[in-house]
């Protein structure tokens, strides 16, 4: 059974900005499901809407087979984690976490024992008595989400949680956010512009643009099969190559003119009415050494970018003027300005219509 | 640091302070000094001498005076309505005003516009609506067929009227501080509370209140020693009459010092006056140190 199902939902603000245009996903039990997208996109607007925050104005959403498109936030079982934690600042740890129980009457000692099951598995025992104010970030980030799972709700709706917190903590949250929801073996629905949370977190990404939904799939689908540039470009580390290429399409194979070489591919049959494509090329997969399939470039040095265990390589190619991201490891000293021999992995390259910027041969 | 450069330092710090406090010295320090050292001495407007120094004679007279006990007793009813009834209805109408966002400048200025009228004017405009042959306020009530209310003559109705005149003028004070309390409240943890399972009264319970707390703590006080000073909307309006119905007790020293010319009386009066403030002002001050 799915656990959410969202049909057809759009929101119109005033002034008819449409922040979500009509978008359809479900969602599994016990998935996690990274919305991800450039700020703007409207993945916070349709986290907002599920969690009833923000009205639709069109569609529907099931939550456990039941419409809940127009339920109060209160009525819908749902918990959400809010980016700046929302905690209420004039009540200790110990009352932020009880708030809801307290609203619900729930007895004492269900209470108690709720708040000690889950300080426990946050670690935020030793700070119950705090006031909001006087924690870390890190602190309350864990108790914005223990607020969240003091309640048993039927999923979790996350708006970028981590996106306060500094690098460190915020990859130590990464896998203790993977363990709980493992542990819990609950539904999570989380917001973030942060492709490495998405890749990591993630057992489905759905990636939104323009309050569109571009692609959904597994975080190996999107990275390896992007269907279009923008996935290909938004999921990238650091960055992906995308190029033009001027395209000859045959009866048996295609003919394309990269960095001013001609390379058959008679393998492809692409249907195209012009003579233009996209082609990326990810930077660990450009090799310094001939391998099987590939293609030399002559080129040169623009900028060595050192992070300690590997090198990131913008090059020029010669005659145009591409440049191209590469990954090396750190063993030898490149200089920019150096010239360099580097071979394309012809079988890693993926081909986009230049007009509807759609993948091809699919 | 080296010594001789922090004192150096020093220095130049009291040089640059010293405008400022010779100008408090000027028109504070000195104008209270003088009227606390003018209270131990028969010091009128007649004799302007300190030649008579009587102790605290003029603080025992003015005490034993029943018309202050009387004036402090209206102040005091005066001021706990006019500072409940202003911060209720400020209240409740900036919660309303604080759901709206359109033409939020339009409404904010309405409320200010009584802010800016003049207080002698303000007596003046309601002298002229409340007067009972002439009013508009009785002219309107005649055709509900209501006979002619004496508004300001009639020694309950001047105090009722005077409040309520106070209340109208003053009350936009409370609206736009209030008001400017709860535009600042985050919207955040009501969108946390609502999804925790909380109604609009819980939310103003544990989320309204909380946070508006030291906004509502210091714009009652703030009020309160404001209309402890009442007196231009006496002077216009009633002169403290009928009888001594609203007589206010800045008012009433004003009277002391400047009708019956003794000034030393109205001095020791004034000084209670002050430890009055200064005694209701702790709090305030108390309270404003622990929110940092």
């Amino acid at each position: 059974m799915k656990k959410i199902v969202v049909e057809n939902l759009s929101k119109k603000y005033q002034k008819n900005i449409e922040a979500v245009k009509k978008i359809n996903f479900a969602i599994d039990e016990q998935d996690f499901f990274v919305l991800l997208g450039p700020s703007g996109c409207g993945k916070s607007t349709t986290l907002r809407l599920i969690g009833g925050l923000e009205t639709a104005s069109n569609g529907k959403i099931y939550l456990d087979n039941k419409d809940i498109t127009n339920l109060d936030p209160k009525d819908r079982d749902l918990a959400i984690v809010f980016q700046n934690y929302a905690l209420y600042p004039h009540m200790n740890v110990k009352k932020n976490l009880s708030f809801s129980l307290r609203l619900k009457k729930f007895s004492k000692n269900y209470i108690n024992s709720k708040i000690d099951e889950v300080s426990k598995l946050l670690k935020i025992e030793d700070i119950l008595e705090r006031k909001p104010s006087e924690l870390s970030g890190g602190q309350r980030q864990r108790v914005a989400l223990g607020r969240a799972l003091v309640r048993n709700p039927k999923a979790f709706l996350l708006d970028e949680p981590l996106s306060n917190l500094d690098a460190r903590l915020r990859a130590l949250m990464r896998t203790e956010l993977i363990q709980i929801q493992k542990r819990l073996k609950a539904t999570f629905i989380y917001v973030t512009h942060d492709q490495v949370e998405a890749m990591t977190m993630a057992s489905k990404i759905c990636i939104m643009n323009k309050g569109h939904i571009l692609q959904i799939g597994s975080p190996d689908t999107i990275y390896n099969k992007p269907n279009c540039v923008f996935v290909a470009n938004f999921l990238a580390n650091p960055i992906n190559n995308i190029l033009k290429s001027d395209i000859t399409v045959k009866e048996n194979g295609i003919i394309l003119k990269i960095f001013n070489k001609r390379i058959n591919r008679n393998h492809l049959n692409f249907k195209l009415n012009h003579n233009q494509i996209f082609f990326s090329i990810r930077p660990e997969h450009i090799y310094l050494e001939e391998r099987s399939d590939t293609l030399l470039i002559e080129s040169k040095i623009e900028v060595v970018e050192n992070l300690g265990h590997e090198n990131i390589l913008c090059v020029k190619f010669n005659s145009t003027n591409d440049s191209l991201y590469l990954r090396t490891d750190t063993t030898y000293k490149y200089k920019s300005g150096e010239n360099i021999n580097i071979y394309i992995d012809l079988k890693k390259m993926l081909y986009f219509d230049s007009k509807t910027e759609k993948i091809l041969g699919e | 640091m080296n010594k001789n450069l922090e004192l150096a330092d020093r220095g130049f710090g009291y040089i640059l302070v010293a405008p400022t406090f010779i100008i408090i010295l000027a028109v504070i320090l000195f104008p209270i000094t003088f009227a606390i050292v003018s209270s131990f001495f028969d010091y009128t407007l007649i004799n302007k001498s300190f030649n008579n120094f009587i102790g605290i004679e003029n603080y025992i007279n003015s005490l034993k005076n029943e018309r202050l006990i009387n004036s402090i007793l209206v102040t005091f009813f005066f001021v706990i309505l006019v500072v409940f009834f202003e911060f209720i209805l400020g209240f409740f109408i900036a919660l309303l005003l604080n759901s709206i966002n359109k033409f939020k400048t339009v409404y904010y200025f309405i409320l200010l516009l009584p802010l800016l009228i003049n207080p002698i004017v303000v007596g003046l405009i309601w002298r002229m609506f409340l007067h009972p042959q002439l009013g508009i306020l009785n002219f309107l009530l005649s055709l509900f067929g209501i006979g002619e209310v004496n508004w300001l003559g009639d020694p309950h109705m001047a105090f009722t009227t005077i409040i309520f005149v106070d209340i109208w003028h003053q009350v936009s004070f409370m609206i736009i501080l209030l008001l400017a309390g709860l535009s600042a409240i985050p919207k955040e943890p009501y969108e946390a509370a609502k999804t925790d399972g909380a109604n609009i009264i819980d939310c103003f319970l544990h989320i309204t209140l909380p946070y508006m707390r030291p906004v509502i703590v210091i714009t009652v006080l703030i009020r309160l020693i404001f209309a402890i000073k009442t007196y231009d909307l006496i002077y216009i309006m009633t002169k403290g009459g009928p009888g001594d119905s609203t007589d206010l007790i800045s008012y009433y020293i004003y009277r002391s010092a400047f009708i019956s010319l003794n000034l030393g009386e109205a001095a020791a009066m004034s000084s209670i006056l002050l430890l009055i403030i200064i005694i209701i002002t702790i709090p305030l001050f108390r309270y404003m140190d622990r929110l940092d």
